[in-house]
Protein backbone atom coordinates (compact mmCIF):
# COMPACT_ATOMS: atom_id res chain seq x y z
CA UNK A 1 0.00 0.00 0.00
CA UNK A 2 2.59 2.11 0.81
CA UNK A 3 4.43 1.37 -2.52
CA UNK A 4 1.13 2.35 -4.10
CA UNK A 5 1.05 5.68 -2.59
CA UNK A 6 4.58 6.80 -2.97
CA UNK A 7 4.10 5.31 -7.14
CA UNK A 8 0.76 7.67 -6.87
CA UNK A 9 1.76 10.62 -5.38
CA UNK A 10 4.98 10.78 -7.88
CA UNK A 11 3.36 9.82 -10.87
CA UNK A 12 1.57 13.34 -10.01
CA UNK A 13 4.74 14.84 -9.58
CA UNK A 14 6.09 13.41 -13.23
CA UNK A 15 3.02 14.41 -14.79
CA UNK A 16 3.28 18.04 -13.83
CA UNK A 17 6.91 18.47 -14.61
CA UNK A 18 5.46 17.00 -18.21
CA UNK A 19 2.64 19.67 -18.62
CA UNK A 20 5.13 22.68 -17.90
CA UNK A 21 7.29 21.20 -20.10
CA UNK A 22 4.83 21.43 -23.05
CA UNK A 23 3.54 24.60 -21.29
CA UNK A 24 7.38 26.20 -22.02
CA UNK A 25 7.26 25.72 -25.53
CA UNK A 26 3.31 25.53 -26.59
CA UNK A 27 3.52 28.30 -29.18
CA UNK A 28 1.31 30.98 -28.09
CA UNK A 29 -0.67 33.43 -30.97
CA UNK A 30 0.10 36.59 -30.75
CA UNK A 31 -3.32 38.03 -31.09
CA UNK A 32 -3.94 37.07 -27.71
CA UNK A 33 -1.71 39.91 -26.60
CA UNK A 34 -4.86 42.11 -26.49
CA UNK A 35 -6.80 39.92 -23.76
CA UNK A 36 -3.55 39.61 -22.10
CA UNK A 37 -2.61 42.51 -21.14
CA UNK A 38 -5.99 43.37 -20.04
CA UNK A 39 -5.77 40.96 -16.93
CA UNK A 40 -8.27 42.74 -14.33
CA UNK A 41 -10.67 41.87 -11.72
CA UNK B 1 -18.22 40.57 -0.28
CA UNK B 2 -20.61 38.21 -0.60
CA UNK B 3 -20.53 38.31 -4.48
CA UNK B 4 -16.81 37.20 -4.35
CA UNK B 5 -16.52 33.66 -4.50
CA UNK B 6 -12.75 33.42 -3.73
CA UNK B 7 -12.89 36.02 -1.07
CA UNK B 8 -16.11 33.37 0.78
CA UNK B 9 -14.63 29.86 0.03
CA UNK B 10 -10.51 31.30 1.32
CA UNK B 11 -12.34 32.42 4.41
CA UNK B 12 -14.71 29.57 4.82
CA UNK B 13 -11.67 27.26 4.35
CA UNK B 14 -9.14 28.95 6.99
CA UNK B 15 -11.75 29.93 9.34
CA UNK B 16 -12.52 25.64 9.21
CA UNK B 17 -8.89 24.45 9.89
CA UNK B 18 -9.18 27.33 12.80
CA UNK B 19 -12.70 25.70 14.06
CA UNK B 20 -10.79 22.29 13.73
CA UNK B 21 -7.95 23.68 15.50
CA UNK B 22 -9.50 24.93 18.16
CA UNK B 23 -12.28 22.32 19.46
CA UNK B 24 -10.26 19.49 18.48
CA UNK B 25 -5.71 20.63 18.82
CA UNK B 26 -4.11 17.54 18.58
CA UNK B 27 -6.44 15.87 15.91
CA UNK B 28 -5.71 18.86 13.52
CA UNK B 29 -1.72 18.23 14.83
CA UNK B 30 -1.95 14.33 13.93
CA UNK B 31 -3.98 14.74 11.03
CA UNK B 32 -0.86 17.35 9.87
CA UNK B 33 1.76 15.20 10.85
CA UNK B 34 0.48 11.96 9.25
CA UNK B 35 -0.03 13.34 6.05
CA UNK B 36 3.40 15.51 5.93
CA UNK B 37 5.19 12.35 6.17
CA UNK B 38 4.02 11.18 3.84
CA UNK B 39 4.29 13.34 1.08
CA UNK B 40 7.67 14.28 2.35
CA UNK B 41 8.95 10.63 1.99
CA UNK B 42 7.52 10.44 -1.26
CA UNK B 43 8.21 14.11 -2.83
CA UNK B 44 11.05 15.47 -0.58
CA UNK B 45 13.42 14.88 -3.14
CA UNK B 46 10.43 17.39 -5.48
CA UNK B 47 10.84 20.18 -3.32
CA UNK B 48 14.64 19.64 -2.66
CA UNK B 49 14.95 19.91 -6.66
CA UNK B 50 12.71 23.16 -6.91
CA UNK B 51 14.88 24.99 -4.37
CA UNK B 52 17.99 24.02 -6.35
CA UNK B 53 16.37 25.12 -9.84
CA UNK B 54 14.96 27.86 -8.48
CA UNK B 55 18.44 29.35 -6.90
CA UNK B 56 20.20 28.29 -10.58
CA UNK B 57 17.42 29.78 -12.39
CA UNK B 58 17.71 33.25 -10.09
CA UNK B 59 21.61 33.06 -10.83
CA UNK B 60 21.53 32.11 -14.22
CA UNK B 61 18.77 35.12 -15.15
CA UNK B 62 20.66 37.87 -12.99
CA UNK B 63 24.09 37.28 -15.08
CA UNK B 64 22.29 36.66 -18.13
CA UNK B 65 21.17 39.24 -20.79
CA UNK B 66 17.31 39.60 -19.11
CA UNK B 67 19.66 40.99 -16.23
CA UNK B 68 19.59 44.54 -17.54
CA UNK B 69 15.66 44.37 -18.08
CA UNK B 70 13.91 46.91 -15.91
CA UNK B 71 11.06 45.82 -13.56
CA UNK B 72 8.76 48.67 -14.88
CA UNK B 73 8.68 51.33 -17.20
CA UNK B 74 12.64 51.77 -18.90
CA UNK B 75 12.69 55.77 -17.53
CA UNK B 76 11.52 54.76 -13.67
CA UNK B 77 13.96 54.92 -10.89
CA UNK B 78 13.68 53.08 -7.68
CA UNK B 79 11.42 54.25 -5.25
CA UNK B 80 13.40 53.50 -1.92
CA UNK B 81 16.89 53.88 -1.24
CA UNK B 82 19.21 50.95 -1.51
CA UNK B 83 19.56 50.72 2.40
CA UNK B 84 16.13 51.18 3.15
CA UNK B 85 14.85 48.44 0.30
CA UNK B 86 17.20 45.87 2.01
CA UNK B 87 16.05 46.41 5.31
CA UNK B 88 12.50 46.19 4.70
CA UNK B 89 12.96 43.28 2.93
CA UNK B 90 14.65 41.49 5.37
CA UNK B 91 12.32 42.26 8.15
CA UNK B 92 9.67 41.07 6.18
CA UNK B 93 11.25 37.91 5.13
CA UNK B 94 12.47 36.82 8.11
CA UNK B 95 11.09 38.31 11.48
CA UNK B 96 10.32 36.77 14.42
CA UNK B 97 12.49 33.49 13.42
CA UNK B 98 15.33 34.88 13.37
CA UNK B 99 14.92 35.79 17.49
CA UNK B 100 13.57 32.38 17.86
CA UNK B 101 16.35 30.45 16.05
CA UNK B 102 19.33 32.08 16.55
CA UNK B 103 20.84 29.98 19.06
CA UNK B 104 18.41 27.35 19.12
CA UNK B 105 18.55 25.87 15.92
CA UNK B 106 22.54 25.63 15.82
CA UNK B 107 22.46 23.96 19.32
CA UNK B 108 19.80 21.68 18.48
CA UNK B 109 21.24 20.47 14.78
CA UNK B 110 25.18 19.99 16.71
CA UNK B 111 23.40 18.04 19.79
CA UNK B 112 22.19 15.83 16.97
CA UNK B 113 25.27 15.50 14.85
CA UNK B 114 27.73 15.46 17.93
CA UNK B 115 27.03 11.10 17.54
CA UNK B 116 27.37 10.99 14.19
CA UNK B 117 30.55 12.94 13.58
CA UNK B 118 32.47 13.95 17.04
CA UNK B 119 31.94 17.54 18.59
CA UNK B 120 34.17 19.56 16.52
CA UNK B 121 33.05 18.55 13.34
CA UNK B 122 29.84 18.92 14.66
CA UNK B 123 29.60 22.42 15.48
CA UNK B 124 30.82 23.17 12.16
CA UNK B 125 28.37 20.77 10.75
CA UNK B 126 25.38 22.39 12.48
CA UNK B 127 25.94 25.91 11.62
CA UNK B 128 26.55 24.85 7.92
CA UNK B 129 22.86 23.66 8.02
CA UNK B 130 21.73 26.07 9.96
CA UNK B 131 22.91 28.72 7.29
CA UNK B 132 21.53 26.55 4.43
CA UNK B 133 18.47 26.64 5.70
CA UNK B 134 17.85 30.72 6.30
CA UNK B 135 20.74 31.50 3.11
CA UNK B 136 20.36 31.50 -0.59
CA UNK B 137 17.85 28.66 -1.09
CA UNK B 138 15.01 30.46 0.96
CA UNK B 139 15.72 33.34 -0.94
CA UNK B 140 15.65 32.70 -3.84
CA UNK B 141 11.98 30.73 -3.11
CA UNK B 142 11.17 34.83 -1.99
CA UNK B 143 13.14 36.43 -4.65
CA UNK B 144 11.97 34.09 -7.34
CA UNK B 145 8.33 34.97 -6.67
CA UNK B 146 8.33 38.80 -5.99
CA UNK B 147 10.24 38.99 -9.38
CA UNK B 148 7.20 37.24 -11.15
CA UNK B 149 4.70 39.30 -9.58
CA UNK B 150 7.03 42.46 -10.03
CA UNK B 151 8.04 41.62 -13.66
CA UNK B 152 4.22 40.96 -14.55
CA UNK B 153 2.98 43.86 -12.06
CA UNK B 154 5.47 46.93 -13.23
CA UNK B 155 6.02 45.40 -17.17
CA UNK B 156 2.47 44.40 -18.14
CA UNK B 157 0.06 45.59 -16.02
CA UNK B 158 -0.96 43.07 -14.55
CA UNK B 159 -2.43 42.98 -11.05
CA UNK B 160 -0.37 41.97 -7.82
CA UNK B 161 -2.19 38.67 -7.83
CA UNK B 162 -0.22 35.04 -8.23
CA UNK B 163 -2.79 33.83 -10.63
CA UNK B 164 -1.88 36.80 -12.90
CA UNK B 165 0.92 35.56 -14.71
CA UNK B 166 -0.72 32.86 -16.12
CA UNK B 167 -3.58 34.85 -17.19
CA UNK B 168 -1.00 37.09 -19.03
CA UNK B 169 0.84 34.29 -20.61
CA UNK B 170 -1.51 32.20 -21.27
CA UNK B 171 -4.54 34.39 -22.20
CA UNK B 172 -7.89 34.56 -20.40
CA UNK B 173 -9.32 31.00 -21.48
CA UNK B 174 -11.06 28.45 -19.03
CA UNK B 175 -8.28 26.73 -18.08
CA UNK B 176 -6.48 29.70 -16.69
CA UNK B 177 -9.16 31.23 -15.36
CA UNK B 178 -9.42 27.83 -13.07
CA UNK B 179 -6.20 27.27 -12.57
CA UNK B 180 -5.55 30.77 -11.81
CA UNK B 181 -7.94 31.04 -9.49
CA UNK B 182 -7.03 27.72 -7.68
CA UNK B 183 -3.77 29.08 -7.20
CA UNK B 184 -4.96 31.97 -5.48
CA UNK B 185 -7.04 30.35 -2.98
CA UNK B 186 -4.13 28.07 -2.01
CA UNK B 187 -2.02 31.14 -1.87
CA UNK B 188 -4.24 32.61 0.73
CA UNK B 189 -4.27 29.70 2.65
CA UNK B 190 -1.04 28.86 2.81
CA UNK B 191 -0.06 32.43 4.21
CA UNK B 192 -3.15 32.33 6.15
CA UNK B 193 -1.36 29.58 7.72
CA UNK B 194 2.30 29.67 7.54
CA UNK B 195 1.67 33.62 8.92
CA UNK B 196 -0.62 31.89 12.21
CA UNK B 197 2.53 29.53 12.89
CA UNK B 198 4.51 32.96 13.10
CA UNK B 199 2.34 34.30 15.67
CA UNK B 200 2.42 31.29 18.04
CA UNK B 201 6.16 31.27 17.96
CA UNK B 202 6.41 34.58 18.50
CA UNK B 203 3.96 34.63 21.28
CA UNK B 204 5.68 31.64 22.70
CA UNK B 205 9.27 33.56 22.61
CA UNK B 206 7.70 36.58 24.22
CA UNK B 207 6.10 34.22 27.27
CA UNK B 208 9.04 32.61 27.53
CA UNK B 209 11.37 36.06 27.85
CA UNK B 210 8.62 37.43 29.99
CA UNK B 211 8.69 34.76 32.25
CA UNK B 212 13.01 35.23 32.62
CA UNK B 213 12.63 38.75 32.95
CA UNK B 214 9.70 38.45 36.30
CA UNK B 215 11.11 34.79 37.51
CA UNK B 216 7.89 33.78 36.91
CA UNK B 217 7.36 29.79 37.62
CA UNK B 218 5.60 27.54 35.53
CA UNK B 219 4.41 30.14 33.13
CA UNK B 220 2.05 28.06 30.84
CA UNK B 221 -0.76 28.36 28.60
CA UNK B 222 -2.27 31.26 30.86
CA UNK B 223 0.82 33.63 30.11
CA UNK B 224 0.66 32.87 26.58
CA UNK B 225 -2.74 33.35 26.07
CA UNK B 226 -2.27 36.20 27.81
CA UNK B 227 0.27 37.76 25.38
CA UNK B 228 -1.99 36.79 22.51
CA UNK B 229 -4.71 38.85 23.66
CA UNK B 230 -2.30 42.29 23.90
CA UNK B 231 -1.14 41.50 20.41
CA UNK B 232 -4.76 41.06 18.98
CA UNK B 233 -5.34 44.89 20.37
CA UNK B 234 -2.13 45.94 18.99
CA UNK B 235 -2.72 44.86 15.74
CA UNK B 236 -6.29 45.11 15.36
CA UNK B 237 -5.98 49.23 15.85
CA UNK B 238 -3.59 49.74 12.94
CA UNK B 239 -5.92 47.32 10.63
CA UNK B 240 -8.53 50.16 10.57
CA UNK B 241 -6.13 53.34 9.07
CA UNK B 242 -3.97 53.38 6.25
CA UNK B 243 -0.74 53.27 8.25
CA UNK B 244 1.91 52.10 5.46
CA UNK B 245 4.41 54.13 6.73
CA UNK B 246 3.99 53.62 10.52
CA UNK B 247 4.34 49.98 9.32
CA UNK B 248 7.68 50.76 8.23
CA UNK B 249 8.79 52.49 10.81
CA UNK B 250 8.07 49.51 13.15
CA UNK B 251 9.37 47.23 11.26
CA UNK B 252 12.59 49.18 10.77
CA UNK B 253 12.37 49.77 14.74
CA UNK B 254 12.18 46.32 14.92
CA UNK B 255 15.20 45.24 12.42
CA UNK B 256 17.50 48.09 14.73
CA UNK B 257 16.78 46.34 17.63
CA UNK B 258 17.77 43.34 16.01
CA UNK B 259 21.14 44.41 14.81
CA UNK B 260 21.62 46.20 18.03
CA UNK B 261 21.58 42.96 19.70
CA UNK B 262 23.48 41.51 17.21
CA UNK B 263 26.42 43.53 17.57
CA UNK B 264 26.22 44.17 21.63
CA UNK B 265 26.73 39.92 21.96
CA UNK B 266 29.32 40.29 18.73
CA UNK B 267 31.61 42.52 20.90
CA UNK B 268 30.48 41.62 24.49
CA UNK B 269 30.62 37.70 24.17
CA UNK B 270 33.65 36.20 23.03
CA UNK B 271 34.50 38.52 19.78
CA UNK B 272 37.51 36.43 18.46
CA UNK B 273 36.08 33.37 18.56
CA UNK B 274 32.41 34.19 17.02
CA UNK B 275 34.67 35.89 14.45
CA UNK B 276 36.24 32.94 13.40
CA UNK B 277 33.23 31.28 13.54
CA UNK B 278 31.73 32.91 11.17
CA UNK B 279 34.47 33.19 8.81
CA UNK B 280 34.94 29.24 8.54
CA UNK B 281 30.89 29.10 7.68
CA UNK B 282 31.75 31.61 4.91
CA UNK B 283 33.90 29.31 3.85
CA UNK B 284 32.13 26.28 4.76
CA UNK B 285 29.05 27.74 2.97
CA UNK B 286 29.60 28.82 -0.30
CA UNK B 287 31.64 25.85 -1.18
CA UNK B 288 28.94 23.78 -0.36
CA UNK B 289 25.60 25.40 -0.84
CA UNK B 290 24.52 24.31 -4.09
CA UNK B 291 25.86 20.25 -3.48
CA UNK B 292 23.72 21.07 -0.06
CA UNK B 293 20.85 21.59 -2.23
CA UNK B 294 20.10 18.31 -4.14
CA UNK B 295 21.11 16.30 -0.48
CA UNK B 296 18.33 14.21 0.06
CA UNK B 297 20.03 11.58 2.29
CA UNK B 298 18.33 8.37 1.29
CA UNK B 299 20.87 6.07 2.28
CA UNK B 300 21.26 7.35 5.96
CA UNK B 301 18.84 5.26 8.51
CA UNK B 302 15.68 6.48 9.84
CA UNK B 303 16.89 8.74 12.14
CA UNK B 304 18.64 11.08 10.05
CA UNK B 305 15.75 10.91 7.48
CA UNK B 306 13.55 12.10 9.71
CA UNK B 307 15.27 14.67 11.32
CA UNK B 308 16.03 16.01 7.23
CA UNK B 309 11.82 15.92 6.79
CA UNK B 310 11.42 17.95 10.50
CA UNK B 311 14.03 20.73 9.57
CA UNK B 312 15.05 20.68 5.64
CA UNK B 313 12.17 20.11 4.09
CA UNK B 314 9.80 21.77 6.60
CA UNK B 315 11.75 24.77 6.31
CA UNK B 316 11.80 24.85 2.27
CA UNK B 317 7.75 24.33 2.72
CA UNK B 318 7.64 27.44 4.98
CA UNK B 319 10.02 29.57 3.06
CA UNK B 320 7.34 28.54 0.37
CA UNK B 321 4.13 29.02 2.48
CA UNK B 322 5.13 32.92 3.34
CA UNK B 323 6.75 33.32 -0.95
CA UNK B 324 3.42 34.62 -1.91
CA UNK B 325 3.13 37.33 1.18
CA UNK B 326 6.25 38.16 1.13
CA UNK B 327 7.21 38.14 -2.78
CA UNK B 328 4.21 40.51 -2.90
CA UNK B 329 5.68 43.04 -0.61
CA UNK B 330 8.93 42.73 -2.16
CA UNK B 331 7.76 43.25 -5.77
CA UNK B 332 6.09 46.49 -4.26
CA UNK B 333 8.98 47.81 -2.93
CA UNK B 334 11.58 46.98 -6.12
CA UNK B 335 9.87 48.75 -8.77
CA UNK B 336 12.32 50.63 -11.03
CA UNK B 337 14.94 48.07 -10.71
CA UNK B 338 16.41 45.64 -13.01
CA UNK B 339 16.18 42.18 -13.00
CA UNK B 340 19.96 42.07 -11.92
CA UNK B 341 20.19 44.17 -9.08
CA UNK B 342 16.85 42.84 -7.47
CA UNK B 343 18.06 39.35 -7.73
CA UNK B 344 21.31 40.30 -6.28
CA UNK B 345 20.44 42.45 -3.67
CA UNK B 346 17.42 39.66 -2.91
CA UNK B 347 19.96 36.66 -2.83
CA UNK B 348 23.10 37.52 -1.23
CA UNK B 349 22.34 40.73 1.04
CA UNK B 350 20.18 38.33 3.15
CA UNK B 351 22.06 35.35 3.29
CA UNK B 352 25.07 37.79 4.56
CA UNK B 353 23.19 39.00 7.23
CA UNK B 354 21.68 35.22 8.17
CA UNK B 355 25.58 34.39 7.97
CA UNK B 356 26.38 36.98 10.83
CA UNK B 357 23.33 36.33 12.39
CA UNK B 358 23.61 32.50 13.52
CA UNK B 359 27.53 33.13 13.48
CA UNK B 360 27.48 35.00 16.48
CA UNK B 361 24.09 33.87 18.32
CA UNK B 362 24.85 29.63 17.23
CA UNK B 363 28.46 29.87 18.08
CA UNK B 364 27.77 32.20 21.18
CA UNK B 365 25.69 28.86 21.91
CA UNK B 366 28.32 26.83 21.36
CA UNK B 367 30.91 28.72 23.70
CA UNK B 368 28.70 28.90 26.74
CA UNK B 369 28.13 25.44 26.49
CA UNK B 370 31.51 24.08 26.62
CA UNK B 371 32.08 26.91 29.30
CA UNK B 372 29.94 25.18 31.10
CA UNK B 373 26.94 28.46 31.36
CA UNK B 374 24.47 27.18 29.52
CA UNK B 375 22.79 23.80 29.50
CA UNK B 376 22.40 22.73 25.27
CA UNK B 377 19.38 20.18 26.35
CA UNK B 378 17.67 23.62 26.48
CA UNK B 379 16.81 23.04 22.96
CA UNK B 380 14.75 19.69 23.82
CA UNK B 381 13.07 20.93 26.54
CA UNK B 382 11.97 24.21 26.32
CA UNK B 383 13.92 26.09 22.72
CA UNK B 384 12.18 29.41 23.46
CA UNK B 385 13.72 30.12 26.17
CA UNK B 386 17.34 29.01 24.39
CA UNK B 387 17.90 32.98 23.30
CA UNK B 388 16.63 34.46 26.44
CA UNK B 389 18.89 31.84 28.78
CA UNK B 390 21.60 33.04 26.20
CA UNK B 391 21.48 36.64 27.22
CA UNK B 392 21.53 35.78 30.56
CA UNK B 393 24.79 34.66 30.69
CA UNK B 394 26.43 38.07 29.32
CA UNK B 395 25.75 41.37 31.46
CA UNK B 396 22.67 43.84 31.20
CA UNK B 397 20.45 41.05 30.56
CA UNK B 398 17.90 43.15 31.68
CA UNK B 399 17.90 45.30 28.90
CA UNK B 400 18.72 42.46 25.88
CA UNK B 401 16.07 40.21 27.27
CA UNK B 402 13.72 43.25 27.13
CA UNK B 403 14.59 44.17 23.78
CA UNK B 404 14.23 40.60 22.05
CA UNK B 405 10.75 40.63 23.71
CA UNK B 406 9.74 44.12 22.55
CA UNK B 407 11.36 43.23 19.09
CA UNK B 408 9.95 39.67 18.90
CA UNK B 409 6.03 41.71 19.35
CA UNK B 410 7.31 44.59 16.62
CA UNK B 411 7.90 41.69 14.16
CA UNK B 412 5.05 39.93 14.72
CA UNK B 413 2.30 42.93 14.88
CA UNK B 414 3.96 44.22 11.61
CA UNK B 415 3.74 40.59 9.81
CA UNK B 416 0.22 40.50 10.58
CA UNK B 417 -0.77 43.49 9.37
CA UNK B 418 1.29 43.46 6.26
CA UNK B 419 -0.52 39.68 5.90
CA UNK B 420 -4.33 41.31 6.55
CA UNK B 421 -3.51 43.48 3.81
CA UNK B 422 -2.20 40.97 1.14
CA UNK B 423 -4.76 38.57 1.96
CA UNK B 424 -7.26 41.34 1.77
CA UNK B 425 -5.73 42.32 -1.87
CA UNK B 426 -5.41 38.75 -3.17
CA UNK B 427 -9.19 37.64 -1.80
CA UNK B 428 -10.72 41.14 -3.60
CA UNK B 429 -8.73 40.34 -7.24
CA UNK B 430 -5.80 42.48 -6.13
CA UNK B 431 -7.42 45.34 -5.41
CA UNK B 432 -4.99 47.62 -3.50
CA UNK B 433 -7.31 49.37 -0.97
CA UNK B 434 -8.85 46.37 0.38
CA UNK B 435 -11.88 47.72 2.67
CA UNK B 436 -11.40 47.75 6.05
CA UNK B 437 -14.35 45.02 6.96
CA UNK B 438 -12.30 42.59 5.11
CA UNK B 439 -8.94 43.40 6.51
CA UNK B 440 -10.32 43.34 10.06
CA UNK B 441 -12.41 39.70 9.13
CA UNK B 442 -8.36 38.36 7.89
CA UNK B 443 -6.72 40.04 10.97
CA UNK B 444 -9.52 38.20 13.09
CA UNK B 445 -9.00 34.78 11.02
CA UNK B 446 -5.75 34.91 11.43
CA UNK B 447 -6.06 35.61 15.08
CA UNK B 448 -8.28 32.55 15.40
CA UNK B 449 -5.66 30.68 13.58
CA UNK B 450 -2.43 31.75 15.51
CA UNK B 451 -4.98 30.70 18.69
CA UNK B 452 -5.05 27.16 17.43
CA UNK B 453 -1.05 26.91 16.83
CA UNK B 454 -0.68 28.39 20.67
CA UNK B 455 -3.30 26.07 21.81
CA UNK B 456 -1.37 23.04 20.27
CA UNK B 457 1.06 24.03 22.59
CA UNK B 458 3.87 22.89 20.25
CA UNK B 459 6.53 24.36 17.81
CA UNK B 460 6.64 20.91 16.15
CA UNK B 461 2.89 20.79 15.95
CA UNK B 462 2.97 24.25 14.34
CA UNK B 463 5.82 23.61 11.61
CA UNK B 464 3.78 20.40 10.47
CA UNK B 465 0.23 22.34 10.25
CA UNK B 466 2.34 24.86 8.47
CA UNK B 467 4.17 22.45 5.92
CA UNK B 468 0.68 20.70 5.20
CA UNK B 469 -0.62 23.91 3.87
CA UNK B 470 2.04 25.04 2.02
CA UNK B 471 2.96 21.47 0.24
CA UNK B 472 0.92 22.68 -2.87
CA UNK B 473 2.70 26.16 -3.12
CA UNK B 474 5.95 23.73 -4.50
CA UNK B 475 3.57 23.43 -7.85
CA UNK B 476 2.49 27.03 -8.09
CA UNK B 477 5.49 28.36 -7.86
CA UNK B 478 7.46 26.46 -10.44
CA UNK B 479 4.47 27.34 -12.56
CA UNK B 480 5.15 30.61 -12.22
CA UNK B 481 8.98 30.08 -13.10
CA UNK B 482 7.72 28.86 -16.70
CA UNK B 483 5.64 31.67 -17.15
CA UNK B 484 8.51 34.17 -16.42
CA UNK B 485 10.39 32.40 -18.96
CA UNK B 486 7.99 32.30 -21.27
CA UNK B 487 7.30 35.97 -21.20
CA UNK B 488 11.10 36.48 -21.25
CA UNK B 489 11.79 35.03 -24.37
CA UNK B 490 9.62 37.73 -25.92
CA UNK B 491 12.26 40.29 -24.66
CA UNK B 492 13.70 42.58 -27.15
CA UNK B 493 16.96 42.41 -25.29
Amino acid sequence: MENLIDTVLNFFVFAFVGVMVWLYFKEIPENDGSERQSNEK
Amino acid sequence: MFRNPLLLIALALTAGVAVWGIFDTQGLAGFAAAQVKVAFRSRGWFVMLTASILLLTSLWLAFSRYGKIKLGREHEVPEFSTISWLTMMFAAGMGVGLLFYGSAEPISHFLFMQDYVGQEQAATEALLLTYFHWGLHAWAIYGFTALVLAYFGFRRDTPQMVSAPVISVFGRTRWTRTVGWLMDLLSIYAIAIGLAGSVAMGVFQVQDGIAILFNIENAGLELALGVFVVLCLAYLLPLTMDLSKGMATLSNAAIFLAVGLLIYVLLVGPTSFLMNNITEGIGMYFSKVIPQGFMTYSLYDETVRNRFSDWTLNYMVWWLAWAPFVGVFIARISRGRTIREFLMGVLLVPTVFSILWFGVFGGIGFFEGAAGNLDPTIVQTNINQTSFLLLDTLPLSFLTVSATIVAAFLFIVTSVVSAAFVLSMFSTGGNSNPSVRIKLIWGAILGALGLVMILSNSVEAVRQIIALSASPFVFIVLFLMVCLLKALKKEKV
